[in-house]
């Protein structure tokens, strides 16, 4: 009864504003996974992608390939609302899932051109935990599914207000842009540098110091890494499971691609045996292969005639 | 509107649980539990999900008075939604096959699934090419989703509660070919340099602090033997180039310098032959005049020839040592070159301490070498034999 009354007391004089006009605080965590068989480039990509967001909670690999549905329990447990799961597949291929916990929805990704933060030899760098601008294409209101992937990327990158390990500045920005039907992701630092061309008096500069000198400093961005490319393949409804609400047809698996560049290969291999044996029956159908099958004689044959 | 007692308000309050929503997903829940009992076979599931739903519910408030003791870092889940139990891959498909009926507006290709094929006629069936691969795109369970999970990121939320920005414009527009990596990479940074304008801007308006100061020390994504690498790889690739370009420099000197030295020999010659000229038209200067009686004693003893000569020297022997032994005259040199100059000829061409000592010209693969093996065909004769 007194831990009734005590919750009470607390939601009585702590958040009646938060619970009167339905603004749900944003609160995120991410729980960040792979499957077996990732490479070490997948590993590096998970790092760092941990490594930038403050409210992740890293796990060991997921055994499973086939039950996913268990990744909902896990988050529970870890009493994460969001899911990144890198799945490997033939230790070459990665594909992500995105999902917000129990009840969905859940996005596949199939991941392509990474390049982790290690080999990218950038100048950037940002502090550990500080939270990012997200930068959205316009592209990503354009259509319900983009939409759904947005919020998603939303609630998984972007770092919640007052997370536990988040540092109070800002500096650096992620950008999410849609071209040829694939998302690319970038992440820049932010450097504040004086401009040098604009002369500013004394008086100028202590009005701007008031200010907060938001107009002598000019801005770059410095990129700092990692950098990949997500073509989204399917949406389902659940977390882990439920009725398909989207799929990408414009896919094409990348076991697709390479049993297409094979086919190709072996068709060339097979026209070429094919007009070798062809020239070779030629010849001994004219008789000029020793051991083929010789020409009949004809009559009229000049060793014939003068034999 | 919702008659419930002050203390079950107050839990829902403390949970954020909102009545209208509540009573939406009832509604939408009892609507799927009427599908289900049409479909027969999900009738036992759907009448286990009721019961098993009022235990949830006792559950989930006992966890909202857990949670107010719990730090501040927790995460309220939402209460999870039921669901279908889908066992079979046949039931998916007809799942499948029904959201394509109910979203036929949105399909406007004429697409057959492949389910449908089995009604249709023989003669029918050969003028339709089947898509295995039927296009989903469920607009409104996608939207219904969307609107499930959405955090407000308009105008009424402040801004740094989500810090996203979308762009005015769509980058594509700006990517004419999306394989130009330049080109590609300038429309992301231009689209994120946007961002961060409008962003910082916001930001600052909201009073949170944007910039990091100079004095502030924390832990970065980098750490600092990462960092230290990237500048060894910078110092190291600039160094190269400077490498390459000095190389590329001498190289060019060195052609050029060919043509210098020849420049310089014909200059030399002539010089040479300048004064050999002079010499020569003051020597028959000095001849018309050696009738004469007044000669100056310089003129007799052939001082301007002996200075032109002393000039011409220095000029053009002072690399030439000129102590010791003095070059012999053309005539000699020519000779010497032609029938060999002096000297032994005896025990020239026998070996000697340096000689001997000479390993300049030893190798050890030579050394060690064999015969060459010969071909296949050689050998095989060889085999016969």
């Amino acid at each position: 009864m007194a831990a009734v009354y005590k919750s009470l007391s607390k939601s009585g004089n702590e958040k009646p504003e938060s619970s009167s006009n339905g603004v749900k605080k944003n609160k995120q965590r991410v729980l960040i996974l792979s499957s077996r068989g990732v490479t070490y480039r997948h590993r590096h990509l998970l790092n760092d992608i941990a490594s930038l967001l403050p409210h992740s909670r890293k796990d060991a690999k997921f055994d499973s390939k086939s039950r996913l549905g268990e990744l909902n329990e896990l988050a529970e447990l870890y009493n994460c609302n969001n899911v990144l799961f890198f799945e490997a597949r033939k230790g070459k291929d990665l594909y992500v899932w995105l999902s917000k916990v129990p009840n969905g929805p859940t996005v596949k990704f199939h991941l392509q051109n990474l390049h982790t933060m290690e080999e990218l030899h950038f100048t950037g760098n940002c502090l550990k935990g500080s939270r990012p601008i997200l930068s959205f294409d316009a592209a990503f209101e354009t259509q319900p599914h983009l939409r759904v992937i947005k919020e998603l990327f939303l609630h998984t990158f972007g770092v919640p207000q007052g997370a536990r390990k988040s540092k109070p500045f800002i500096d650096h920005v992620m950008g999410f842009t849609i071209a040829d039907g694939k998302i690319w992701i970038r992440n820049y630092q932010i450097s504040e540098v004086e401009q040098s061309k604009v002369k500013v008096d004394d008086e100028d500069i202590s009005e701007q110091a008031a200010t907060g000198k938001s107009k002598n400093t000019d801005i770059n961005l410095v990129e700092i890494g990692p950098r990949f490319v997500l073509t989204p393949l399917v949406i389902q409804e659940g977390s882990f499971g439920g009725p398909i609400i989207y799929e990408n047809r414009e896919f094409v698996s990348p076991n697709q691609i390479r049993a297409d560049i094979r086919r190709a290969k072996a068709a060339r291999h097979n026209a070429r045996t094919e007009q070798t044996v062809g020239r070779l029956s030629k010849k001994s159908d004219l008789g000029l292969r020793s051991n083929g099958n010789r020409r009949a004689k004809d009559e009229l044959d000049k060793s014939a005639l003068f034999a | 509107m919702v008659t419930k007692s002050k203390l079950k308000m107050a839990l829902a309050a403390e949970k954020g649980i909102d009545f209208s929503k509540l009573k939406q997903q009832k509604k939408s829940k009892e609507a799927a539990k009427r599908k289900a009992s049409k479909e027969q076979n999900g009738e036992d599931e759907s009448d286990l999900d009721q019961p098993g739903e009022t235990a949830e519910d006792n559950e989930m408030n006992l966890d909202a008075i857990y949670e107010s003791d719990t730090s501040e870092s927790s995460i309220e889940l939402e209460k999870k939604l039921p669901r279908k139990p889908k066992t079979t891959t046949q039931t998916l498909a007809s799942d499948v096959a029904d959201e394509v009926e109910e979203e036929e507006e949105d399909d406007d290709d004429e697409e057959i699934p492949v389910s449908d094929l089995e009604d249709l006629e023989e003669e029918e069936k050969e003028d339709i090419v089947p898509h295995t691969r039927l296009t989903i795109n469920n607009t409104s369970a996608l939207l219904a989703a969307l609107e499930r999970i959405s955090i407000p990121t308009d105008k009424s939320a402040p801004f740094a509660s989500h810090q996203s920005i979308v762009s005015a414009t769509e980058t594509s527009e700006s990517i004419p070919d999306v394989s130009d990596d330049l080109q590609r990479e300038l429309a992301f940074y231009s689209q994120c340099l946007e961002a961060v304008r409008l962003g910082r801007s916001r930001l600052i308006s909201e009073g949170v602090p944007f910039s990091r100061p100079k004095d502030y020390f924390a832990e970065m994504v980098k750490e600092d033997a990462h960092m230290e690498k990237i500048k060894a790889k910078l110092v190291e690739e600039a160094s190269a180039k400077k490498a390459a370009a000095e190389a590329r420099k001498l190289r060019d000197l060195k052609k050029f310098g060919k043509q210098v030295q020849v420049s310089k020999l014909q200059e030399r010659q002539k010089a040479k032959r300048e004064v050999l000229d002079k010499i020569k038209t003051l020597k028959r200067k000095r001849q018309e005049h050696s009738s004469d009686v007044g000669t100056k004693e310089a003129d007799i003893f052939d001082v301007s020839v002996d200075n032109e000569i002393a000039k011409h020297s220095q000029r053009s022997g002072s690399t030439r040592q000129q102590s010791g032994a003095r070059a012999p005259n053309a005539k000699r040199q020519k000779k010497n070159e032609k029938y060999g100059f002096g000297g032994k000829k005896r025990h020239a061409k026998s070996g000697d301490a340096v000689s001997s000592g000479d390993l300049s010209r030893f190798n050890v693969k030579r050394m060690k070498s064999k015969a060459a093996r010969p071909g296949k065909s050689r050998r095989k004769a060889a085999a016969l034999k």
